[in-house]
């Protein structure tokens, strides 16, 4: 329950439809795409304008409210979770363009544009916003930031914070501030890298400044089978280490290509043990000499047959299989668990051999679909909730699954981000002296730790297990939506 | 937030005594207090304003640095972490006096993943060697900022240089780091993974922090293949405006061009003074660098030549030999020592600023303008695809009126940049001589730099009186 006078000061602020409390009103906002995860808030506010966001958190500053912010929802790790003693902010109504610059290659937009809506708008332009996390139709650029997202083309074009040149927020105290600039470069610390991937317990942002880029003239993937995943894995290092950097690098098994198949009809080689789609852009003659070149490498990788796409059609075909995996995966088995560890792309296939042998061992079924090219790995384990002693059985799989990735180098969470979900696996990753690190800057920040408590940084004393992504039949927002 | 709050008094001279003994006892030969040494390590190669450390020392290993700065702390006597000296904004000056913990023997090579495009190395190797290192593995590391810097000065100063336009600054190419904290503490962070969501980014708060929040003694770095082929030409212009106009037209078509740097008329006179340069008239120059397959670099200089023909530049002269090609960019970067030749017994040193591109054609004219009006003798060098460019600017070091004079200038350059959205350090840093201009740049958000200062350093021993001003 809100405090009477924090509400009258809310109701001061916002007309009254952007200020929910009643039970009906908040329930939308209970979880994000982490469902497992859920709680009611004391309100939601909806803000239009960036007075009423320095207004709101003074409010909350003062008295001492927790203030989680929300863009779309489409979180995978919990970074929306309401507090139940708290507000949330949702950023739906800053959804402007405010201004793109072509010859800047520039654009400012307001935190609750959708990812694909730049792109869509810049388009007439020959431009583009690269970073394309899977949900981009729906998820919103603060989310973007706050996460840090990826997608499918960062290897080549980077993640956020490659994309990104500034950010203006409002600290929880109510003052606003600029990190990063309108030029490549900007003086002092790097508050901009600081703010992107902090998950919302920093600042809330009201305004980014996006970077875009030309649309590349050509784009064509090549749909590579192997008899092994192993071999797959071993073909995605023998590119990369042949200097090729493709526009997307991507792997898929065939538990996967099977479920996708059966859901979309994408073409895809049944009879293979694993499935790459490497996918190289430019000019017409960077894309006809790159892709030769990737030809050679997979043929001497032992690809047992390699398609390359002939049209627009035929690429986006090959592509959709992959955009629609979480969605296919998601009809062939009642629940499933999907991980986010990255590595060392050498170390591929000594990981997905680990999985492979542990799927064994565990009785559980894993379905490998991710972006290869980084390392960043997403198996996702089939299980059956009402089974006694599935869920038991896929925390201790999935928990192997991120020691073996923190063992070989790499990280708990590749694009995701910690949320709620990887608080235990971060003490694993990371010891006391980098943790007091995180804490002290959070101190800086936020001295109260108003702003979405509780995640991202797990507190030394607290390195408790603290749950997992759960699937459950309809329990995942928005099914159909593409993921990862 | 008040600033002047929570500024720890500084240890006494009974202290730092202290710390030297000890220093001397535990590092033999490898802690020295003679003048010269000392004095070797009391600037950098930017204004000649020299401040001296108490000891100099010279330690191998994470361990080594953490025991130094576990002594300077708990004696609060200041540490200042110094790799060869390069840096252009006063940032190894020993205000305070304290420890220089030079890091020139920690400099071997760690670990070479080909495959995975990544190795990591001490603080104190240098680019050059590096790539020496590097050589019959096929890759390469790209940032070549023209001095032979170590590679952790480079990532504490977020160095660049020629062809950031292509590959980035070391912002982009610091994949993890081990740091040395202000209590003496060996953290690391960010990994051989290619991207992670774990976690704040202390990677990129480190690198760029110019030394204040911690000594960085290891660095994971990536690597890129070296090019299948890569063509080097240079392209005359009529003026200033022509040249820079044909530079954005090529940024905005997406030209993934390697390097594009531009010297000024008056630059390329003392360039082709200095490097002895033949068939080149004193006017203002483009020197591009193509990396590519064999079609892709063809197809980018056919494009690039069109651009620069529509902006009335001269046919491209090519260097496709990699000696041609050496020599050309052996005289980019002693444009420095060709700008003083200009003027014998004059000192010379460089600002540097960056502007989004879509204004690098004001800033360039006015600066160059303003450069005029005040009859400086200043040159203005640039890695222009990046909207980054210096103005070296000349004075006699007897007089300090040019000296003022010269400051005076390459603030309003400052401001000016940052009035047009830039930034008052594209590349250099902010050190000692950008203080003012940080402000100036981001206001609000320098109290958040403070604070954040003050939780990484409480004692405030860590490089003190650089980067945030107090």
């Amino acid at each position: 329950m809100l405090d009477t006078a924090v509400h009258a000061e809310l109701a001061a602020i916002l007309p009254a439809a952007s200020l929910l409390t009643a039970v009906e009103d908040v329930k939308p906002y209970e979880c994000d795409g982490l469902t497992v995860y859920r709680a009611l808030p004391a309100a939601v506010v909806l803000p239009e304008t960036e007075a009423q966001v320095v207004a709101i958190l003074k409010t909350c500053h003062a008295a001492k409210v927790p203030v989680v912010a929300r863009g779309a929802g489409t979180s995978l790790s919990g970074g929306a979770l309401p507090d139940p003693n708290g507000i949330v902010l949702s950023l739906a109504r800053f959804k402007r363009i405010l201004a793109v610059d072509a010859l800047a290659r520039t654009a400012v937009v307001q935190p609750g544009v959708r990812n694909l809506a730049i792109s869509e708008a810049v388009a007439p332009l020959g431009l583009y916003y690269a970073p394309d996390p899977s949900s981009q139709i729906a998820c919103s650029i603060g989310g973007n930031v706050a996460e840090n997202a990826g997608g499918v083309h960062c290897l080549k074009y980077g993640l956020t914070v490659h994309n990104v040149l500034r950010v203006r927020g409002v600290l929880i105290t109510g003052e606003v501030v600029e990190f990063g600039g309108d030029a490549p470069d900007s003086a002092g610390y790097d508050l901009l890298a600081l703010s992107i991937g902090s998950e919302g317990l920093l600042a809330v942002i009201t305004e980014v400044t996006v970077r875009l880029l030309p649309k590349p003239q050509v784009a064509q993937v090549a749909l590579a089978a192997f008899d092994a995943v192993e071999t797959a894995g071993a073909a995605v290092g023998a590119i990369i280490a042949a200097g090729i950097i493709p526009a997307g690098l991507e792997m898929m098994d065939q538990p996967a290509t099977r479920a996708v198949e059966e859901f979309v009809h994408a073409d895809y080689p049944l009879d293979a043990a694993a499935v790459l789609l490497v996918e190289t852009d430019g000019t017409t003659d960077e894309v006809a000499a790159e892709m030769a070149e990737i030809r050679q490498v997979l043929t001497a990788a032992g690809a047992t047959s390699i398609r390359v796409s002939r049209d627009e059609a035929q690429r986006l075909l090959f592509w959709s299989g992959r955009k629609a995996a979480f969605p296919a995966v998601g009809r062939i088995s009642p629940d499933y668990y999907c991980m986010d560890g990255t590595i060392p792309r050498k170390a591929l296939p000594r990981v997905l051999q680990a999985i492979a042998q542990w799927s064994v061992e565990y009785g559980l079924a894993c379905a490998n679909v991710f972006h290869a090219g980084d390392g960043n790995l997403h198996p996702l384990i089939l299980f059956d909730a009402n089974k006694p002693g599935e869920i038991e059985r896929t925390i201790a799989f999935g928990d192997r699954i991120l020691e073996l990735c923190i063992e070989v180098g790499g990280t708990v969470t590749g694009e995701h981000g910690v949320g709620v979900e990887k608080l235990s696996p971060m003490c694993r990753q990371f010891g006391a002296a980098e943790l007091t690190r995180f804490h002290a800057i959070k101190e800086a920040f936020d001295e109260l730790r108003l702003l979405n408590p509780g995640k991202a940084v797990p507190t030394l004393h607290r390195c408790a297990e603290l749950g997992r992504m759960h699937v459950h039949h309809g329990e995942l927002r928005f099914p159909d939506l593409p993921r990862f | 937030m008040s600033v002047e709050t929570g500024q720890a008094s500084r240890g006494s001279a009974n202290e730092v005594a202290r710390v030297v003994e000890t220093l001397a006892r535990d590092f033999g030969e490898r802690a020295k207090t003679g003048d010269a040494v000392r004095t070797q390590h009391a600037r950098g190669e930017g204004l000649p304003d020299p401040a001296l450390p108490d000891v100099v020392v010279y330690p191998h290993d994470n361990d080594e640095v953490a025991g130094i700065v576990r002594l300077c702390h708990a004696a609060r006597v200041p540490v200042i972490a110094f790799g060869v000296g390069t840096s252009l904004e006063g940032h190894v000056a020993a205000l305070h006096g304290g420890v220089c913990v030079d890091l020139s023997e920690m400099n071997r090579v760690l670990e070479i993943n080909a495959d995975d495009l990544d190795c990591r190395v001490q603080a104190g190797v240098t680019r050059e060697q590096l790539n020496a290192e590097l050589k019959g593995t096929g890759l390469f590391f790209p940032i070549d900022p023209g001095a032979n810097a170590t590679l952790g000065g480079m990532a504490s100063t977020r160095a660049s240089g020629t062809n950031a336009v292509r590959y980035g600054t070391m912002r982009e190419n610091v994949l993890g780091l081990t740091v040395v904290t202000a209590d003496g503490r060996i953290v690391h962070t960010g990994g051989r993974a290619r991207k992670s969501s774990a976690g704040y980014d202390l990677t990129r708060l480190f690198v760029g922090a110019e030394g204040t929040l911690g000594v960085i003694t290891e660095i994971q770095l990536r690597l890129y293949g070296v090019p299948e082929a890569i063509s080097a030409a240079v392209c005359q212009f009529p003026d200033l405006k022509a040249a820079v106009g044909a530079v954005i037209v090529a940024m905005q078509m997406g030209i993934p061009l390697a390097r594009i740097e531009l010297l000024d008329a008056l630059q390329m006179e003392a360039c082709i003074r200095y490097s002895k340069l033949d068939g080149y008239e004193a006017k203002p120059t483009l020197l591009f660098e193509f990396h590519g397959s064999e079609a892709g670099v063809k197809e980018q200089a056919e494009a690039m030549e069109r651009i620069a023909a529509d902006h009335a530049g001269s046919a491209f002269q090519w260097a496709t030999q990699a000696e041609d090609r050496s020599r050309l960019w052996k005289a980019r970067h002693n444009a420095y020592y060709a700008a003083l030749a200009l003027s014998p017994g004059r000192q010379a040193f460089s600002t540097d600023a960056c502007v989004p591109i879509s204004r690098l054609a004001d800033c360039l004219l006015e600066t160059r303008a303003e450069l005029d009006r005040e009859g400086a003798i200043a040159t203005i060098v640039g890695h222009v695809g990046d909207g980054n460019f210096h103005v070296l600017l000349l004075f006699d070091p007897a007089s300090k009126a040019e000296r003022a004079k010269a400051e005076a200038i390459a603030q309003s350059v400052s401001l000016r940049a940052i009035g047009m959205g830039g930034t008052c350090t594209g590349e250099h840093g902010v050190g000692i001589h950008k203080l003012g201009a940080l402000v100036a740049e981001h206001g609000e958000a320098v109290d958040l730099m403070r604070a954040i200062k003050r939780a990484l350093d409480p004692l405030d021993i860590m490089n003190p009186g650089k980067t945030v001003p107090r």
